[in-house]
């Protein structure tokens, strides 16, 4: 027996105790942000405060019930079961629709504590504005899982002795941490939205709404990312058909916030230094959070048909107003307060850094909408004309490979110009040497042998843009070390120091670049398959495998199928390769479990697709070349992004001419 | 640094005009470009349809969904055969193309989409999915 007890009993009452603070925490901000009085503010945030205790308490309680295989809870049933280990037990709140609901309320009543409480004081008509939009948000996602979508709903009928278990697609570390971060970013999105049209609402429409929660902004991106990235590393490492992005409908519902709230954090740049694209700005983080929303509905309503709807539920009904609600109410006060929105500069020159960063967002923008559009055109195909078809991957790369391209062109060509406006000789003496890499690269991989000029642009273009960022460290360490006489190495330390958010963003910068170059990989991938009797072999690449047999074994969960393929490359023996095939009992499903070997030049990756009676096994292979730098990239970003998380926040061009004591010595132009 | 003259706001306005148009027009064109790709965009039919349709132009994929026919796996080397049904008609898949996990469950329901060529009696299948609703739906 397990030593927890279910307090399944506390949770829905729970619920309904969250959502009364919330309605009041709504009054109570409405009312702070018209008088701007103090103490309404402050019963506002109690009330913020009890409800994130409440959903807290829910959540708490919807674990214990897991974990004490709490049989008479619908949910337990239905995602978990006696042999799960742990892990996999907690993990099992994001497993199903209603408990992902829970999750995603306590994450979003949890952060918006956060934010709310250390939002400054001075400005407390936009925070009670904003506290009133989180706890709107808060409230819908509530009433949600205290009704149509409640995890505490008890079984019909006889408890069941076990359950069904958690699906073993679902049982991989990968699994254990890519919905929560996924959750994390787009319900992270919450606070920088609900800034943004408080902002609107109380017409404070200067910098605060966003530098208040800059650091929201970069967290949820962050976590985003990763999440997508985890979630490539999922589908590779367990789905066993040798890739990692599919354009599955599910897929591009977190890439698509990704899109726009990587636009959204670029232009922000430009409003703080040049006090332009206001409007642009609110309307950017207005879509990301619409989109971010419309990922959850995506995934949890089974509108789309997709690989990835584990489950399905009828909460579709609620969510598409909901997100009519957040998307007319949002650019309806956009276009409500356009003439407060006014930038208070122009555009000086296309040859500038603000035209690199414009043409930066038209191409994210642009990106967000195509997925968009191949996303829902099967649904718009279908109520327009009754012809049903689907949108496959040719759509998406053929529209990725220019616009992908044209981006890393401009990541490159972005931090070379400098503001305002640059003379055509100065932006051909920053160029040239960049220019020079990628065209070194061009050749030597020509005479290589490489042919693909698909493949040849992308490497020159990360050639181009990767020196063009070294370039960019190589200038700013030297100022360092001509006025402090240092050695390289610390006056490159100080110059990512000095300027976390510059540098940071580079080191991201360089992250992608290497996850680029593993994409530019696939287009070399290899494939084959093969029925093989023990003895046989198989080449693949540069491989040769030998099936030599297959064990099994069982244990409490599953019967394990086990493939010895003995690999060599020309003589030599590399090492010996196990995939698996395992009959899983709890759910009697078959589930692959891929053996990859990699390295950062290749990967090998078998999978073993079936076995016979006479034991010959059907094997599946591929060298997927370089996608190691795509795990690799993954990693820098991160570490760029820690950096820029640490940074302070920056100095306007603006203030910065008003207050002469600036920090950092410029950077020699 | 050299001061280039400002153009006058009007003449301003007309080439952002101009430029936001170029970058639509370019958009749209790409995304037709993109949608009549091969294989970009394939229809959705259930087995009476491609059977009432008959053999196909072999230009593009078509998809087709409908259930798995328990007892009608067959499998010989890489290939696969096997029959879908809609309810009202049988068709038979023949593949060489890795099936997924979900398709050898034992659910009473496995749904199968099948994308590949119809030449009027068997199915030649490039990619198969599959899944088993009646496991992880949420019991509502």
């Amino acid at each position: 027996m397990s030593p927890i007890r279910s307090l399944a009993g506390l949770g829905r009452p729970s619920l309904l105790g969250a959502l009364v603070f919330s309605l009041f925490a709504i009054a109570a901000f409405i009312a702070a942000s018209r008088t701007g009085r103090r103490d309404l503010s402050q019963a506002g945030k109690r009330a913020l405060y009890a409800t994130f205790g409440f959903t807290a308490l829910a959540t708490i309680s919807l674990v214990t019930a897991l974990l004490a295989h709490d049989f008479s809870l619908s949910y337990v049933t239905s995602y978990t079961s006696r042999s799960l280990s742990v892990p996999y037990t907690i993990s099992s709140l994001w497993g199903g629709m209603e408990g992902s609901l829970l999750f995603w309320t306590t994450l979003l009543t949890g952060f918006s504590a956060l934010a709310i409480a250390k939002a400054p004081a001075r400005n407390s008509r936009l925070v009670g504005a904003a506290g009133a939009v989180l706890m709107g948000i808060a409230a819908f996602f509530l009433f949600m899982v205290a009704f149509p979508g409640n995890p505490f709903a008890e079984v019909a009928g006889d408890v069941p002795v076990d359950g069904n278990g958690l699906n073993p697609l679902l049982q991989s570390p990968g699994m254990v941490i890519h919905p929560p971060l996924l959750y994390t970013g787009f319900v992270g999105f919450s606070i920088p939205f609900a800034f943004a049209i408080g902002a609107l609402f109380t017409k404070r429409l200067d910098d605060s709404w966003f530098t208040a929660t800059r650091q929201w902004t970069l967290f949820a991106w962050t976590a985003l990312s990763i999440g997508i990235v985890l979630g490539g590393a999922w589908a590779y490492t367990e789905l066993g058909w040798g890739g990692y992005w599919a354009w599955d409908p599910v897929e591009n519902a977190s890439f698509m916030p990704w899109l726009t709230a990587t636009a959204f954090l670029h232009s922000v740049v430009i409003q703080e230094k040049r006090r332009m694209l206001k409007v642009w700005n609110v309307t950017l983080i207005v879509l990301t959070y619409g989109l971010a929303v419309f990922g959850t509905f995506l995934t949890r309503s089974g509108l789309l048909s997709s690989i990835h709807t584990f489950s399905e539920g009828p909460i579709g009904k609620y969510f598409l107003p909901f997100l009519a609600l957040l998307l007319v109410g949002g650019l309806g006060m956009v276009a409500y307060r356009l003439d407060a929105l006014r930038s208070e500069n122009r555009l000086d020159s296309l040859i500038s850094r603000e035209s690199a960063f414009i043409a930066n967002n038209v191409l994210f923008v642009a990106a967000a909408f195509t997925v968009l559009w191949g996303t829902i055109y099967p649904i718009v195909a279908e109520v327009s004309s009754g012809i049903r078809l689907s949108v496959g991957p040719p759509f998406f790369n053929t529209i990725f490979a220019p616009i992908g391209l044209a981006i890393i062109g401009l990541t490159g060509i972005g931090p070379l110009i400098s503001w305002r406006r640059m003379s055509k000789g100065a932006f051909w003496r920053m160029v040239r040497v960049p220019l020079g890499a990628g065209g070194l690269t061009v050749l030597a991989l020509g005479l290589g042998g490489l042919s693909s000029p698909g493949a040849l642009l992308s490497f020159a273009l990360c050639a181009f843009t990767s020196t063009a960022i070294i370039g960019e460290f190589v200038r700013g360490s030297r100022v360092y070390r001509r006025r402090d006489s240092v050695g390289p190495l610390t006056a490159l330390n100080r110059t990512i120091a000095r300027n976390r958010r510059r540098y940071g963003g580079y080191i991201v910068h360089l992250g992608v670049l290497l996850i680029v170059i593993g994409f530019a990989g696939n287009a070399f991938k290899v494939e084959r398959r093969a029925d093989m009797a023990p003895g046989d072999t198989l080449d693949v690449g540069s491989y040769t495998l030998t099936y030599e047999g297959v064990r099994t074994a069982t244990t409490s969960e599953k019967d394990i199928f086990e493939a010895t393929l003995a690999v060599s490359r020309g003589d030599d023996g590399v090492g010996t390769m196990r995939p698996q095939r395992n009959l899983h009992l709890a759910q009697g499903q078959w589930q692959s479990e891929v053996a990859i070997r990699t390295n950062p030049i290749e990967d090998l990756y078998v999978v073993v697709t079936g076995f016979d009676t006479d034991r010959s096994a059907v094997i599946r292979t591929f060298v997927n070349p370089l996608t190691w730098w795509i795990w690799a990239g993954a990693a820098v970003m991160l570490a760029g992004m820690l950096v820029v998380m640490s940074g302070r926040a920056p100095v306007t061009v603006t203030a910065a001419k008003r207050a002469p004591a600036k920090r950092e010595p410029a950077v020699a132009r | 640094m050299e001061q280039p003259t400002l153009p006058a706001p009007d003449k301003r306005r007309v080439k952002f005009l101009v430029g936001g148009g170029v970058i639509a027009l370019a958009l749209v064109g790409l995304i037709v470009f993109a949608m009549t790709r091969p294989n970009a965009t394939s229809f959705y039919m259930t087995t009476t349809e491609i059977q009432a349709a008959g053999a196909l132009q072999a230009s593009a994929d078509v998809r087709v969904n409908g259930d798995l026919v328990q007892d009608s796996v067959v499998e010989e080397g890489v290939t696969t055969t096997f029959d879908i049904t809609d309810g009202s008609s049988r068709l038979t898949v023949s593949t060489d193309s890795t099936l997924p996990d979900a398709f050898y469950s034992d659910s009473d329901v496995i749904e199968i989409i099948a994308q590949g060529q119809y030449d009027g009696d068997t199915f030649t299948a490039t990619q198969v999915f599959a899944k088993c609703p009646s496991k992880f739906k949420a019991q509502t």
